[in-house]
């Protein structure tokens, strides 16, 4: 028989007989079960609400419409359904789908005004944090590792076992490796297992199985490294523990924590609520002004309709939405502003995580998954999309004056959700 | 007496002589200091700003120039929550929702831009805020230096050499809890001066001394659980492990596996969904723009017959400005009977997860520190409905302006021209209608009142360890 595997065999048998091994084992098999299981709770009630979101939405609209006689109060009556769908990774790590919005109900008023509303879960429970795969992973693993292996040599040595294994085995390098290897990977299957089941369930992509499961292992090996290196100094087994938990207080919190307080000092970006004050004050102001100032501000950037910005009356729909399209603009700098420095918070803490091995699991995960930062934004950014072809469909309308028909709002664009 | 003082001081000769645990002394005091400067620090900009911010949306709804009462409606107003005094110490939920919000008329804005969305997820798993610090790392640092009160008198062998000197084996264990209290308690102490500073802010005393008691009561909790174990095992190895593993399980684990189960339990619609149905009960009591609305068709006769008179233009009050009032009422009402529905379902997730404080005194401290603090769920619960007062009146005032200062006539009239337009506005002394707003927590007799329940938690846990550890004393003989 191959020596490797007799040597594996030996070690898993003799593994087999520690209750606090398979007592380790088995926490992180159930830990790990219970993570992806609320997980797909979770995206399974993220994906109910989506749906019976687009039924009502379309109910609504349809109800609403069928009631209009011209286009302008129809544009200010229908509201649309924007969504980002979890992908079928986010189970494993739910990301910031909790503290950024995935939904969204616009319509053809200012844009500002509408899409910092954020529809918050439960503020206790997202205080206190779920558990997800990610987070199994990458916070609570190298706990477990430095538990399974802290008194590998020192067990022998209280045990008076140690001598005699030392001198017996042909090599006692071999003999540690095993040990450690047969501890982790086994700790890595208790983890995977429920993972890949629930990867099936949720039809994941078979590349994002691969790299998790990948980044999985880079990570444990990581830990195990950490811990082997430490370990390799004669200490009472305790203080080399809290010496490997010293190290993970440092990766896993200090350096965190310590890097937000600096990237908070460090980026001055401008309070959200003033993106909204300045809108809402320009929209209201625009009352005040005379019209033909509005349209001018409107002309500048949408010249197609110079030639139909003349009002026959004291209110028309296409000065009020362009009035709607003017304060956006002038809270487009400071708006931009407020994305730039959300996106150089994003961009440090990518930095920060560089020396964090924890962090920088979370970022590859919710990466993957698509429920970090950028995947927000990038949702934000189809919202955009989405609200400017709505006005493109709406301003021919509004500035010739077209018949209004019911039928013309059949065409009327659909947000797609990827 | 002046034994179990001895071996106090023993145990601390011992932890001083320890390079291990002098350096687990040092940085969890370095830690719990930095969490208070730094939180205390951070809570205190964010009151100065909202307060500021609370101002300027003041002052800036009263410079409004003269208009129309109902574009005043829909030019609303910005509240700002401003935080507790204790706040400072544990900022519970505050970095999880929004914390300025938007009111008009016609609708219930959720607040907007929660701090968390600025961290860029880094405080994802731990924040330093002193609450965080005591709760989940004061008592690792608790273990590391205890694991070994009871066991490592056992592996040198002066355990039966100190009973057979006829010690008390209760007064040692005693000792040894009161010996690793003291480490507590020194963590805990900038916690405690810090909360002293908030009588300074306006916090009563008694919320700080209840305070004080909470975080004091879990120390011993995790003093008592240390010792027991390192009581229940023969070798310190074992006692460690088994500490760290309780740990883990108490302090990261429990607090997530409630607020998870909590989550899958119980399902808490969004606001977006019962928004839907908001609507729908709103079209039937039709819109408040439209004053020629079939649904205000009782409304009008009620109108015509109080003022006797034929139809509305001879009615001595603007009926637009009536209808815009009688639609706010009755649509406030659908709002807030949804609004309640969600909180409550809200409450009910947390009251599961609360549940778990049987199980983790972590979740029972976290409970008892941020009902108390005023920072909890519930106080961001009266925050939205005083908001919602508050914009009802406003609105409810404008319209009243609407009904009773503007003539029917050059309401309806408002666009035909320009001078015309100037005629349907009302003066900006109106606009004084608007209150003051400054929001703070319950008076701390509810407080009080509301954390009992995960008092009693935290008291179940000290008691039943406190009695475990009285027989164990009995039967180290």
């Amino acid at each position: 028989m191959n020596p490797l595997f007799s040597g594996l065999k030996r070690e898993m048998h003799f593994a087999c007989q520690q209750k606090a091994l398979l007592g380790l084992w088995l926490a992180a098999f159930m830990l790990s079960s219970f993570a992806v299981l609320t997980g797909l709770a979770e995206v399974s009630h993220q994906q109910r609400t989506i749906s019976e979101l687009l039924m009502a939405d379309k109910d609504e609209r349809e109800s609403v419409l069928a009631e209009q006689s011209d286009f302008g109060l129809a544009a200010y009556y229908t509201f649309h359904l924007t969504y980002a769908p979890p992908s079928s990774l986010a189970f494993a790590a739910l990301g910031e789908r909790d503290t950024y919005p995935w939904k969204h109900r616009i319509r053809m008023l200012a844009l500002e005004g509408q899409i910092y509303e954020t529809d918050t879960p439960n503020p206790e429970l997202a205080q206190a944090g779920r558990v997800d795969y990610a987070f199994v992973l990458s916070f609570l693993v190298p706990l477990i590792i430095i538990l399974l292996l802290y008194d590998i040599q020192a067990s022998e040595r209280k045990a008076n076992r140690f001598d005699l294994l030392i001198a017996t085995a042909t090599q006692p390098e071999q003999l540690w490796l095993l040990r450690i290897l047969v501890r982790v990977l086994t700790l890595y299957l208790c983890l995977l297992i429920p993972f890949w089941i629930a990867t099936s369930v949720a039809g994941t992509a078979l590349s994002s199985v691969l790299m998790t499961s990948l980044i999985s292992l880079l990570y444990m090996a990581f830990w195990t490294a950490l811990c082997a290196w430490i370990m390799r100094k004669d200490h009472e087994p305790p203080r080399l523990a809290s010496t490997l938990m010293g190290i993970w207080l440092l990766l896993c919190a200090i350096i965190p924590v310590g890097g937000h307080l600096l990237i908070k000092q460090g980026v001055d970006g401008p309070n959200g609520g003033d993106v909204v004050l300045l809108q809402r004050e320009a929209v209201n102001d625009a009352w005040d002004i005379p019209q033909q100032k509005t349209m001018d501000d409107f002309v500048t950037t949408h010249p197609e309709w110079k030639n139909h910005v003349e009002m026959k009356s004291l209110f028309e729909w296409k000065w009020y939405y362009a009035m709607q399209q003017v304060g956006d603009m002038k809270a487009g700098t400071l708006s931009n502003d407020y994305h730039e420095a959300i996106k150089q918070r994003d961009k440090l803490a990518s930095l920060v995580s560089l020396i964090s091995p924890p962090m920088l699991v979370q970022r590859q995960l919710t990466r993957l998954a698509e429920t970090d930062v950028k995947a927000a934004l990038s949702y934000e950014q189809k919202v955009r999309h989405y609200h400017t072809e709505l006005r493109h469909f709406y301003y021919p309308l509004l500035f010739e004056g077209q018949a209004f028909h019911v039928e013309t709002l059949n065409n009327l664009p659909q947000f797609a959700s990827n | 007496m002046k034994i179990a003082l001895n071996i106090v001081r023993e145990e601390w000769r011992y932890w001083m002589r320890s390079k291990l645990a002098v350096s687990v002394l040092f940085i969890s005091v370095i830690l719990s200091c930095a969490s208070v400067v730094v939180t205390v620090f951070n809570i205190q900009t964010a009151t100065h700003e909202r307060t500021h911010l609370q101002e300027k949306a003041h002052d800036t709804f009263l410079s409004q120039p003269d208009r129309h009462p109902h574009r005043m409606v829909h030019y609303g107003h910005y509240l700002f929550r401003t935080p507790s005094p204790l706040a400072a110490l544990d900022p519970g939920v505050d970095a999880y929702t929004g914390t300025s919000i938007f009111l008009e008329g016609h609708r219930q804005n959720s607040a907007m831009f929660s701090q968390q969305q600025q961290s860029a997820g880094l405080t994802r798993f731990v924040s330093l805020t002193p609450a965080f610090v005591i709760q989940a790392f004061a008592p690792l640092l608790l273990i590391l230096i205890g694991y070994s009160v009871m066991t490592r008198e056992k592996e040198s062998r002066t355990l039966d050499n100190l009973l057979v000197q006829g010690l008390n084996p209760l007064t040692l264990l005693t000792a040894k809890v009161i010996a690793l209290f003291l480490a507590g308690v020194l963590v805990l102490l900038p916690l405690m001066l810090g909360s002293l500073l908030t009588f300074f802010w306006g916090e009563s005393l008694s919320m700080i001394l209840s305070f004080w008691l909470a975080y004091l009561l879990y120390i011993g909790i995790w003093c008592l659980l240390i010792a027991l174990v390192s009581c229940f095992v023969k070798q310190g190895n074992t006692s460690f492990g088994l500490s760290i593993g309780l740990w883990i399980t108490l302090c990261i684990l429990l607090p997530r596996i409630s607020s998870s189960t909590a989550g899958a339990m119980v399902e808490a619609q969004g606001k977006l969904l019962s928004d839907f149905a908001v609507i729908q009960q709103m079209r039937k009591l039709g819109d408040g723009h439209n004053a020629a609305d079939p649904a205000f068709e009782q409304l009008k006769k009620n109108v015509l017959a109080q003022y006797d008179a034929d139809n509305i233009e001879e009615l001595p009050i603007n009926f637009r400005g009536v209808v815009a009032k009688h639609s706010e009422a009755q649509l406030t009402d659908v709002l807030n009977k949804f609004a309640e529905e969600r909180m409550q379902s809200e409450v009910n997730q947390a009251t599961v997860a609360r549940l778990f404080g049987w199980l983790s005194p972590v979740v029972a401290i976290r409970t008892v520190s941020h009902t108390l603090a005023g920072s909890g769920l519930e106080t961001h619960h009266r925050f939205l409905r005083e908001a919602e007062k508050t914009r009802f009146n406003f609105v409810q005032s404008l319209n009243d302006v609407h009904a009773e200062k503007l003539t029917y006539s050059d309401d309806v009239n408002r666009n035909s021209s320009e001078e015309a337009g100037r005629r349907a506005r009302v003066s900006s002394d109106n606009w004084q209608v608007l209150q003051d707003f400054s929001f703070s927590p319950d008076a701390p007799a509810q407080r009080f009142n509301k954390s009992i329940a995960s008092f009693v938690q935290l008291m179940g846990w000290f008691l039943a360890l406190f009695l475990t550890c009285l027989s164990a004393g009995r039967k180290l003989i």
